[in-house]
């Protein structure tokens, strides 16, 4: 079985492991350079209060570049599709291509249960699906390490800037790609021998499957372990967003873009609050356009002085393993599930 | 001897339609049977179910004494040739046959190459390229070869030409008299079997309507002709199977068990195709009509 299965497996392995060459040789090709740029940048030595300003400046002038940003974005592309891919092309087909050709008759009538051929191939490919997806991003990590480096030192002002918890960055790194390949696979699997026919099994995976990706960091996520909430005065705000509207800014939104002391926090939700932990937007009628003019130093105080602080609920940087652990077990629960539902499916009919 | 296949009261629904109902058979082992009926009779689902590609609605199923599939035993036990003979395109013929030998322990490596040299492959050859007639050919040699004690094949000979399905079903016929296994063969072409058949099952409408050893349905069975008459006078140890009538004329076929003895009647022997298409008019209704228009 496990011959047959390489056998019919062994062309989109192939191309995966060209496609996996050539994504090596490009980062090969970049990455020292990548790396001695950071070396050259002084951030390994830096003094506290000078790293987030040579780390900024690092980010800036590799976006500035347009190679790297371009190699980085086109990495985190390939890793986020791979899943998807390996769902629609070797996941989908695995079941509804031999129903489509009939020969599933010819296959299932060897002298080995349905379960075991099922097992074999469900447990080869599958391995090969985590195994590409999971290299795939480790040699993504390997090649973008200064680029985290720097962002871990707080560097900001650009696009490279991604924080750990960013979807891109944390949907890409870690362990996580590894449970999304596991569970696309299954889920292709699943739909074909379901529906029998290849092309609308590999639809239904593709639209499942991005609905789960664009689920999981906007609604689940966020939400697999309890969120801190914390209030801090408005002066201490290092990085905000702040848009005032109505009449003479008689209404405000003030949000936090990070968290002082807790450097690589995952900032949920932030907003300004009265004494009393009310989310407030009505500006005090001391602290209108009209009244403070001094710019947005000024009008913090004036709204710092009235006792208005800033509520934010965060995830700290340390629960990143935790998150990732978290979030691959149940893309791995899922595809396990969906597994053993292609099992009970196999058993009972189909032919 | 075990029967080969033994069902009760087996029945195959899809959805509302029902492919196949109250089918009660005792198939004995050592024979060629024939399962013969109109397309959509019924005949895949039942040979689906006798290899546990499909699972009964209601009823049950035994073959070769085992539950159809159950395990690694009872699939060595069965060969399956399923209809159109599906076979992996992109695999070679010699890859077919490496197929054949890491799935099956019982694989006779020396039968499957004599087969594929003796019937002109060429192994390195794709499947998806070979003819119809080559391809069945290849799919036979895989179920072959790996010693079953029972043959299916569902329509074998649908897609051949006449001459490819002379020489596969002669090939056949010499591969189950050297190997001594039983065969359950379908087809909705009563010619093919008259050549290979000893039992038959006719499969009407989703309904057994006749079974039993060749030899006997034959000899159980008179073809009568003579002057116009209502069938209702024959007498009761003549079961009017069909009947069809010119203004003149009757033609009757009757299943009995003793001698005709009425002078009235032609008598003369039935064919394996006036058997068939005899039920199957009976099942369809066509030979009712006919009856009741002899009544009026």
């Amino acid at each position: 079985m496990t011959w047959l299965t390489w056998r019919q497996f062994r062309a989109q392995a192939f191309t995966a492991i060209a496609a996996m060459a050539v994504f090596a040789v490009l980062l090969a090709a970049t990455g020292p350079h990548l790396a001695s740029l950071y070396a050259t940048s002084g951030i390994s030595g830096c003094r506290a209060n000078s790293c987030e300003h040579l780390a900024s400046n690092f980010l800036q002038q590799l976006y500035a570049a347009g190679t790297y940003w371009v190699l980085y974005l086109l990495g985190v592309v390939i890793i986020l599709l791979t899943p998807a891919l390996i769902g629609l092309f070797w996941g989908a087909p695995l079941i509804a291509r031999e129903l489509e050709t009939g020969t599933s008759a010819l296959a299932w009538n060897q002298s080995i249960t349905r379960a075991r051929w099922l097992a074999v191939k469900l447990t080869l490919t599958g391995l090969g699906a985590m195994a590409l997806a999971e290299g795939l991003s480790l040699m993504q990590a390997w090649w973008a390490a200064p680029i985290g480096r720097a962002v871990g030192h707080g560097a900001g002002g650009s696009n490279l800037a991604m924080g750990r918890f960013s979807s891109l960055v944390f949907a890409t790194h870690g362990i996580t790609p590894l449970g999304y390949a596991a569970f696309a696979f299954t889920l292709g699997v699943t739909a074909g021998a379901l529906i029998r026919r290849t092309v609308p099994a590999m639809a239904v995976t593709l639209a499942i499957f991005a609905a789960a990706q664009i689920a999981m960091p906007l609604w689940i996520r966020p939400h697999l372990f309890p969120a801190h909430h914390t209030v801090i005065p408005v002066s201490s705000l290092e990085s905000i967003s702040l848009q005032q509207g109505g009449l003479n800014g008689r209404s405000f939104a003030l949000g936090a873009e990070n968290l002082p002391g807790q450097p690589g926090a995952w900032l949920l939700s932030s907003g300004a609050v009265n004494a009393a932990v009310h989310p407030v937007s009505t500006t005090p009628a001391a602290c209108t356009t009209q009244s403070v003019e001094n710019g947005t130093p000024a009008f913090l105080d004036c709204l710092n002085s009235h006792g208005i602080r800033e509520a934010v609920s965060y995830q700290p940087a340390s629960r990143y393993w935790a998150f990732q652990w978290t979030e691959a077990a149940i893309y791995l629960a899922l595809a396990l599930a969906l597994a053993g539902y292609c099992f009970r499916r196999l058993g009972r009919r189909l032919s | 001897m075990t029967a080969v296949i033994e069902t009760g009261s087996l029945g195959k629904r899809y959805r509302r339609l029902w492919a196949l109902s109250d089918c009660t058979l005792s198939v004995p082992a050592g024979h060629v049977v024939g399962l013969v009926g109109p397309n959509g009779a019924g005949k895949t689902t039942l040979l689906s179910l006798a290899t546990g590609m499909l699972l009964p609605t209601t009823g049950t199923i035994e073959v070769l004494g085992g539950r159809p599939a159950a395990g690694q035993a009872q699939l060595a036990r069965v060969g399956y040739l399923a209809q159109d003979a599906p076979v992996y395109a992109g695999l070679s013929v010699a890859e077919h046959l490496r197929l054949g030998a890491r799935l099956n322990p019982g694989w006779d490596a020396g039968l499957a190459r004599s087969r594929v040299e003796r019937l002109d492959l060429d192994a390195g050859q794709k499947a998806g390229t070979l003819s119809g007639g080559q391809r069945a050919q290849l799919a036979l040699t895989l179920a072959v070869a790996k010693r079953p004690e029972l043959l299916i094949l569902d329509e074998p000979v649908a897609s051949l030409d006449p001459l490819a399905r002379r020489e596969f079903l002669q090939d056949l016929m010499e591969a189950t008299a050297e190997q001594g296994l039983s065969v359950v063969l379908s087809s909705h072409l009563v010619g093919d079997l008259e050549r290979v058949c000893d039992y038959l099952i006719v499969l009407v409408g989703s309904r057994v309507r006749l079974a039993g050893p060749l030899e006997e349905l034959l000899a159980g069975h008179h073809l009568l002709s003579g002057p116009r008459r209502d069938p209702r006078s024959l007498p009761d140890s003549m079961q009017v199977i069909s009947a069809s009538h010119t203004d003149v004329q009757s033609t009757l076929l009757v299943r009995t068990s003793g001698p005709v003895l009425d002078p009235a009647w032609m008598v003369s022997e039935v064919a394996l195709e006036d058997l068939v298409l005899g039920y199957m008019s009976q099942a369809t209704g066509r030979g009712r009509r006919n009856h009741l228009e002899v009544q009026r």
